[in-house]
């Protein structure tokens, strides 16, 4: 597909997926990397990194590299599997919303407007309140049944201004049935707004999930980055200067919203190529400079 | 010519890409006399918009006008000017009426607010000497000085093509280059428009450089013609001549394209 | 005139939706609702103070539309119950001290990170492909991925604890007496230096690039092309011409994010032990007090609606095609 070729050259999109490969990797091939297990005491408490240690020990003497990696696991399905729920939720409801229009859209716009305008964290952190020690599975389908609003803004514009389109329009003389034409004809020229709609959603449920669990709201048992914040931060790991056990998981959390965040605006830049920094700009600077022109 | 008003030579204008350039227009030359109107034509993407923006530098990157062109009005090169000098010239020896005159006009500012600032830039006129200017102008193209507080989209798409005219006419130019001024609009406000530039040319005196891709309209309006084709100026020639006896190929092959309704065809007058 | 009364419709609209999720939350939940609500209280709720409690939250002897209509009465008569953990502390009076912390933290945060985000935008726009823009669309990229949390802790980590150059929490120091003394005062503006930091930081990139995009989006415009060729100042054009028109969709974008700072702002309170909203909100949730936590979901409410309002306000001042006559 040309929008793969694409996002291949752009060298956004490249580190982005380098470092998501990473992290996945690192995730599958846990056990063949560590000898620990996470909930295993291997060493005293809150011991700085060592050969034995490599990101030292938590306040319990559990190995934080152990745990960063296997917690990889769950960050990586939280954030994948509320992200694909977010998406799909979002995009059919956008696509119907945006191609029947009338009522139909109206319920859907009023409906997704109030969800956007009653603050988001402050929603889950009320709903987990009252569930009490949710699981990362449970944050996955809480994240994933709140949070679908913004795709739906985008996907339904999208939608409204290539439905005018005239391959759309014969598609409808030649009597195709509706959802015929918005699962064929509209939903793959959304390609480019339904992924980046997707990495975001992926970002924006790692975040949601590791800060539900720092805030304490989360399964103490499980073990994933939000789980080693929270720990972190009640064994006071800050005060005591136990700096890498709370920074493993701050640097992995950002390394891998980073790497998603430069797949998305990759993805961006391809789709509306008025964004892009460097490239022809940089071989007319070029040519500017060297006097073979002006403007 | 003697002392032409603008004079273009070797002019050469590409769009760099990635890996190769494109070459939008292609080592052009011709003249504009003083007061002339001359009309530049071709079909969509010959090059004419490119040449009528690279007049006043307005192109962004990565468009490049290649080392070796010459752009010269009333005496001076365009292409040697530094930034100062450049938008001094701007508006005052020469200005533009584009495509779309709707959306030339700022949404968010007044129409005084937008006479305002080009006269206060170039003459440093106070705020109720420009409000007087900016009203003595809008008569010229018989608009009520009480739209000087509209926002352009209070006003109809005829009337916001007035007011750019007007704005253009604001600090005498030269040179007044319309850009398919028409070409969004319907024949009896294209009439109307070209009728109201040919009163105001014989009050005020400037020249036009008129684009359009509508030959016929042209030879009607222009003194002299200019036809591109694929960034190549292959024929200029006054109006009349193009008319009957056209040299170029491609000239000829418009003029045949044309459905007549009767009478001589154009170019038949003389042998093909 | 039109286009606001729609938006308080709507609004209030949205309002009564998040009254009506605090009402259905403890009756859908497993169990029975009465002693999830009030369970925290233990001995100190005499019981006739419980029958206050649970007539305001329409825990009434009447069939589930009555109960509605008693909570909704609660509610927009300003009655929020009381703290079961701070009895007989009224909720609105409880709220009411954090919110004012919450308001000059996030407001002032909020001003500072979109005019410091917009003018980067502008000027990484206006000079596209050099190394201003190319900074900015890096750091804004860095913005929207790292966490709030992450970043709290960082700033806490680094300022507070590794260099100690500021506190490491509260909103002032807690020996002083509040009051508007420059004692006071200067120790506010101290303590709260971290977390507005902070703020800014979480928030700054995304503004910028969204500013950016947008003058980006109108640089083709023909007014654009205009402005320049009348030959008016380059910084009146991309001022004036450009960025003006730019702010436009870059305030509907603020309306739209103030839900993501909200919740930002609670978690760098959290961080940060700044007793504002968010704190207390999170403090509720340890507590299980559940008046508190409903309350803080209707007020947080109010507040992004408010807020969501001034910028509508803003954005028919800002946009001509708006006002009509």
């Amino acid at each position: 597909m040309d929008l793969f070729s694409q996002l291949l050259r752009n060298r956004k999109a490249l580190i982005g997926v380098t470092i998501l490969l990473v992290v996945v990797l690192l995730a599958v091939f846990a056990p063949l990397l560590t000898d620990y297990l996470p909930t295993q005491r291997v060493g005293r408490p809150h011991q700085p990194p060592s050969g034995d240690h490599l990101l030292g020990t938590t306040r319990l003497g559990y190995d934080v590299f152990t745990r960063l990696l296997y917690g990889a696991r769950v960050s990586l399905a939280v954030g994948f599997g509320a992200g694909l729920l977010i998406t799909v939720i979002g995009t059919v409801l956008g696509i119907i919303a945006g191609y029947k229009g009338g009522v139909v859209d109206e319920v859907i716009s009023f409906f997704t407007n109030m969800i956007l305008v009653i603050p988001n964290l402050p929603l889950l952190l009320v709903l987990a309140a009252f569930i009490g020690q949710a699981s990362p599975l449970v944050i996955a389908i809480i994240l994933g049944f709140t949070s679908w609003a913004w795709g739906v803004r985008v996907t339904r514009s999208e939608t409204m201004s290539i439905r005018q389109r005239d391959f759309v329009k014969s598609a409808e003389m030649l009597g195709e049935s509706q959802w015929r034409i918005m699962a064929f004809e509209i939903f793959p020229n959304l390609i480019s707004i339904v992924g980046i709609n997707f990495i975001g959603s992926v970002i924006f449920a790692v975040i949601s999930e590791a800060t539900l669990e720092f805030l304490g709201l989360g399964d103490p048992n499980t073990v994933s980055w939000g789980i080693m914040l929270y720990n972190a931060q009640n064994s006071s790991a800050l005060s005591v200067g136990a700096w890498w056990d709370i920074l493993t998981p701050c640097i992995a959390l950002a390394t891998l919203g980073l790497g998603l965040a430069l797949i998305n605006f990759a993805i961006d830049e391809i789709a509306n190529p008025r964004l892009r920094t460097g490239g022809m700009l940089l071989r007319w600077a070029g040519l500017i400079r060297r006097g073979e022109g002006t403007l | 010519m003697s002392d032409p008003l603008l004079s273009i030579r070797n002019l050469s204008i590409d769009y760099v890409g990635a890996t190769s350039d494109f070459h939008a227009v292609k080592n052009v030359s011709f003249d504009i006399a003083r007061g002339e109107f001359f009309g530049l034509a071709g079909e969509s993407g010959c090059g004419k918009s490119t040449i009528a923006f690279a007049i006043s530098r307005l192109h962004r990157p990565p468009a490049i006008i290649r080392k070796g062109s010459q752009i010269v009005l009333d005496g001076r090169d365009v292409l040697t000017l530094d930034d100062a000098e450049l938008r001094q010239l701007r508006w005052r020896e020469v200005a533009m009426v584009f495509q779309s005159a709707m959306n030339s006009l700022n949404p968010v500012l007044t129409i005084e607010d937008q006479f305002h600032d080009v006269l206060k830039t170039h003459t440093g006129m106070s705020r109720s000497a420009a409000r007087a200017r900016a009203a003595e102008l809008l008569a010229l193209v018989d608009i009520a000085a009480d739209r000087l507080s509209a926002y352009p989209h209070q006003l109809s798409g005829g009337m916001r093509q007035r007011v750019v005219i007007a704005m253009c006419l604001a600090l005498n130019p030269k040179l007044l280059i319309m850009d398919e001024p028409t070409t969004a609009l319907d024949v009896v406000v294209q009439r109307e428009i070209l009728e109201r530039i040919h009163k105001l040319r014989q009050e005020l005196g400037f020249a036009v450089l008129f684009i359009t891709h509508d030959l016929a309209l042209m030879v009607q309006v222009s003194d002299r013609i200019g036809i591109m084709l694929e960034g190549e100026l292959v024929e200029v020639n006054d109006a009349q001549a193009i008319y009957r006896s056209p040299q170029h190929d491609y000239t000829r092959k418009l003029w045949a394209s044309m459905p007549r309704l009767g009478g001589e065809r154009a170019g038949e007058g003389a042998a093909s | 005139m039109a286009f606001l009364l729609r938006r308080l419709a709507f609004y209030l609209a949205a309002f009564i939706a998040a009254a009506t999720i605090n009402f259905f939350l403890p009756r859908v939940m497993p169990g029975d609702p009465i002693q999830i609500m009030f369970a925290g209280a233990g001995s100190d709720l005499s019981l006739e103070n419980l029958n206050a409690l649970k007539l305001t939250f329409g825990f009434i002897d009447a069939p589930l539309g009555e109960q509605y209509l008693a909570y909704l009465k609660s509610v927009f008569t300003g009655d929020l119950g009381r703290s079961i953990r701070f009895f007989p502390l009224p909720v609105t009076e409880l709220l009411a001290r954090a919110l004012i912390w919450t308001v000059g933290l996030v407001g002032l945060a909020t001003l500072v990170s979109f005019a410091l985000g917009t003018l980067l935008g502008v000027m990484a726009a206006w000079r596209r492909g050099t190394l201003l823009d190319t900074v900015v669309s890096l750091s804004s990229i860095f913005s929207s991925s790292v966490p709030a949390v992450v970043v709290s802790l960082i700033v806490l980590f680094t300022f507070g604890y590794t260099l100690g150059w500021f506190p490491n929490g509260y909103a002032a120091n807690p020996m002083l007496d509040p009051g508007w003394t420059w004692e006071y005062v200067s120790s506010v503006l101290y303590h709260g230096t971290l977390p507005m930091l902070t703020m800014v930081l979480v928030l700054t990139g995304g503004f910028a690039v969204t500013m950016r995009n947008n003058m980006i989006n109108l640089l083709g415009e023909d007014y654009i092309v205009m402005g320049r060729a009348k030959g008016l100042a380059d910084r009146r054009v991309m001022l004036w011409y450009a960025a003006r028109n730019a702010l436009l969709p870059t305030v509907s974008a603020l309306a739209i994010s103030l839900g993501a700072v909200l919740g930002g702002s609670l978690i760098i309170e959290v961080v940060f032990n700044y007793p504002g909203m968010g704190n207390t909100l999170y403090q509720a949730i340890l507590a299980r007090d559940y008046p508190v936590i409903q309350g803080e979901l209707l007020i947080m409410t109010a507040a992004m609606l408010t807020a969501n309002f001034i910028v509508d306000l803003s954005y028919v001042l800002l946009d001509p095609r708006l006002k009509k006559a």
